[in-house]
């Protein structure tokens, strides 16, 4: 069928929803929630016009002759109040975030210039004693969970988006509480208990839902000079973390540079072949290959660098630490930033 | 026709509890007709020609609904009475129930056959206990008698009635939250289309009804869709419930004809304004209601805002609060915006993230610690709610705020 998209004539199929099928032209609108696979319209930011009226584009379905206008002067102004009203909610920790430059709510709140005049930060770190008696009652529910091995938990940074709990093959989550009390969390506020295919951190646009890690321990090994640093790059991810830094990180494509750069000694690459017997290639490198080159397994540190952060409950004494494509990008984050001595956007 | 009482006609002449009672007064005789003598699509007809629209507040044409189900080629459907109820200042459901609970029984049961329905549920709010008893004791003695069950009155139609209980959410008598609560899911609005009369319960069409709405189908039935529609008002005929709270000398539920005005309803039905208290204005359809001032009062409540000279004012679920100037404003915004941020289902961001900070704002204005800067916030997010919330709650929520600040002018 035809529709116009502002003004211009295109082509869609019957069934499909206009965010999609501006996507597909080159038309870009912005959204926190939606994904390819679920479109539920709950952060209201994608919003066109549609016969004067404000749609979410995400999951209103094309019409035959239907006109919708993707920019316009209540388009902006839906998205930058709505927008304001979220990061208002949010913790408001940019400089010190972990996600810092990799978050999506922030990539949206500098586009649309968000900068909070208008509300007092719900959640987060409050200074002032005026403001803390203004907010006391405002507090929501945050829910902070470490206790699990693979997933740090952190509802401050949450954006309730859904994503998590949509894409969970386990629906280990769910919104708990409703209205301004809501807050994504598992049944009963139990300690995570799942397989940690890490789904969830992959698709969490803030910090909300983050790697476990010892993030300090990880840098100081990498940077000492007596560690001889080895990274096992998992079957396919190299592709991953050249995406995740790819926006606002570093231009670099060259990822054994980088990780050279990082402090990584030797780098060794699994293969699709290597599938069933990973465990036994980093048995092999604390034994076999130190015994090889003579250096003492004590002062090897082995990094498994895979999207399986399941593997992070399996560290044993040939498995010092396991990588995200995230927490790979973060270190890159935090060494450009050493390198150029700012921020850069 | 002032005196015609179609659904408050025994109340208080029969013993709730006893269907004999109920009968001695032609109940189910609604019922009997439509068994021996009429076609589900007859029904329908008849329905559709009453002009009997919505009383959950919407005021959605009720024939075309069932007819849309009943018209579905899909072999299982659901009829749904919706007894929620948690409208602030509105109570006529309950009463309902409390009254004359039969007469919503054989309404449910008629409804639900004409459409095809094989189950209906009842879903009722959560802390309506005893409304719940005094149904389900109603559902018993109407089985003894066959009303429902299999082979009804001897006849070929079968129908089960199940009671749902749910926990008592606001946001739970909205018809696709509704229908997510019975599946077991949370109580949170399904995107529409598809409409639940298309897909509804279980994936199958289902009709929702208010159970207002349901209580004038068995008196359409005996006396005919066309008798209906003489009464009250000519697009949204009938008669209506209207809940008088406030400043009234006689508050309490009074049935008349659509049409009536606000200030008769004040007046001759209520009494009039309590003595040595002033009218400030009338808030009409409970939290969500719109704020009318005293030169306002003329208006004839309607289900459709007619096209016509008349001034007519959309009565929701009729219940109608009024206010003298006695009130603390401060008292009453906190109330409504605690209600709403409270009863929001939380899942999009301007009716989760709004609703709170007009109630944290309205908290600020009570402390006198209002700024500039919140009254500028305050004009975005009643903008934000009504033009981009997911369900009509979120933009529910902004109309007795913004008549406030607009007609009340509370910044002053
Ligand atoms: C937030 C919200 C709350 C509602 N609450 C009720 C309610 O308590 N009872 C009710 O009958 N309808 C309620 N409705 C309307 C229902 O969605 C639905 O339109 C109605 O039950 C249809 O019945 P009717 O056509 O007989 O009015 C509500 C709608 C919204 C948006
Ligand atoms: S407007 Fe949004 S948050 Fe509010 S009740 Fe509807 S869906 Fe839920």
């Amino acid at each position: 069928m035809e529709i116009k998209i502002n003004n211009k004539i295109y082509e869609a199929k019957e069934g499909e929803g206009i965010f999609k099928v501006c996507k597909n032209n080159g038309i870009k609108i912005p959204t926190l929630c939606s994904s390819k696979e679920f479109q539920e319209g709950l952060c209201r930011i994608c919003v066109v016009e549609i016969n004067g009226k404000l749609m979410t584009s995400c999951n209103t379905k094309v019409a035959e002759g239907m006109e919708i206008i993707t920019e316009s002067e209540n388009i902006d102004k839906a998205r930058r109040i709505n927008l304001e009203l979220l990061w208002a909610d949010h913790a408001g920790k940019c400089a010190t975030c972990k996600k810092n430059r990799m978050c999506k709510l922030q990539s949206l709140a500098e586009e649309y210039k968000i900068e909070n005049f208008h509300f007092i930060p719900r959640k987060g770190e409050i200074t002032g004693q005026e403001e803390l008696d203004l907010i006391r009652d405002n507090w929501t529910r945050v829910v902070v969970e470490n206790e699990n091995p693979c997933i740090s938990r952190n509802s401050e940074f949450c954006v309730e988006c859904r994503k998590c709990i949509n894409v969970c093959p386990e629906k280990a989550f769910g919104f708990n509480h409703r209205g301004s009390d809501i807050v994504v969390g598992t049944p009963y506020e139990k300690v995570l208990d799942c397989s940690f295919c890490g789904e969830c951190v992959r698709v969490c646009p803030t910090a909300s839902l983050m790697d476990q890690n010892n993030y300090g321990e990880i840098v100081e090994t990498l940077d000492d000079l007596k560690k001889f640093s080895v990274a096992v790059l998992d079957f396919g991810i190299e592709e991953k973390i050249l995406e995740q830094i790819k926006i606002g990180i570093s231009p670099e494509k060259d990822l054994n540079k980088l990780l050279i750069n990082l402090g990584f000694e030797k780098i060794i690459s699994l293969s699709e072949k290597d599938k069933d017997n990973e465990d036994e290639i980093i048995k092999q490198i604390k034994t076999d290959y130190a015994k090889q080159e003579k250096i003492n397994p004590a002062d090897i540190a082995v990094f498994f660098i895979s999207s399986k952060i399941y593997k992070k409950k399996n560290k044993n004494e040939f498995l010092d630490y396991v990588l995200s494509e995230r927490e790979v990008a973060r270190l890159v984050r935090d060494k450009e930033k050493i390198k150029t001595g700012k921020i850069r956007l | 026709m002032k005196d015609i009482k179609i659904i408050t006609e025994h109340w208080g002449k029969i013993d709730p509890l006893k269907i004999e009672d109920y009968l001695g007064v032609g109940g189910y005789e609604a019922l009997g007709k439509f068994i021996s003598k009429m076609k589900p699509e007859e029904v329908v007809e008849e329905i559709k020609k009453s002009g009997l629209c919505g009383r959950g507040g919407a005021g959605f044409s009720t024939g075309n609904k069932l007819e849309s189900v009943a018209n579905n080629p899909k072999a299982e459907k659901y009829f749904i009475c919706n007894l929620e109820e948690s409208e602030p200042g509105t109570y006529k459901d309950r009463l309902i129930v409390d009254n004359n609970p039969h007469l919503l029984l054989e309404g449910i049961i008629i409804s639900a056959l004409s459409i095809g329905a094989k189950r209906a549920y009842i879903y009722i709010n959560g802390n309506f206990e005893k409304q719940k008893e005094i149904l389900e004791r109603a559902i018993e003695q109407a089985k003894e008698k066959k009303y429902w069950g299999e082979n009804i009155l001897g006849s070929e139609y079968n129908l089960e009635i199940e009671i749902f209980s749910g926990a008592g959410a606001y946001i739970c008598g909205e018809e696709t939250a509704l229908i997510n609560s019975i599946k077991g899911n949370r109580g949170e609005p399904k995107y529409r289309p598809p409409y639940p009369t298309q897909a509804g319960l279980f994936g199958c069409p289902t009709a929702v009804n208010n159970a207002e709405t349901i209580s004038n189908i068995p008196w359409i039935i005996l006396q005919g869709g066309k008798e209906y529609a003489k009464i009250g008002a000519k697009n949204s005929p009938g008669t209506k419930l209207f809940i008088l709270s406030g400043a009234v000398k006689n508050p309490g539920v009074y049935e008349a004809p659509t049409g009536i005005t606000v200030k008769e309803l004040i007046e001759e039905y209520a009494g009039g304004i309590q003595k040595g208290k002033e009218f400030w204005f009338a808030q009409i359809g409970g939290a969500c209601g719109k704020l009318f001032l005293e030169k306002e009062l003329d208006a004839k409540l309607n289900f459709s805002v007619g096209t016509g000279r008349d001034l007519s004012v959309q009565m929701g679920s009729g219940s109608i609060l009024v206010v003298d100037k006695s009130v603390n404003i401060h008292d009453l915004l906190i109330s409504w915006t605690d209600f709403f941020r409270r009863e929001s289902c939380g899942k999009c961001v301007p009716c989760r993230e709004g609703t709170f900070r007009l109630w944290e704002i309205a908290k600020r204005f009570r402390d006198n610690k209002i700024s500039d800067r919140d009254k500028e916030a305050v004009k975005d997010i009643l903008w934000t709610l009504n033009n981009t919330t997911f369900c009509p709650l979120g933009k529910f929520s902004a109309t007795a705020f913004q008549d406030a600040v607009e007609k009340l002018k509370i910044w002053k």
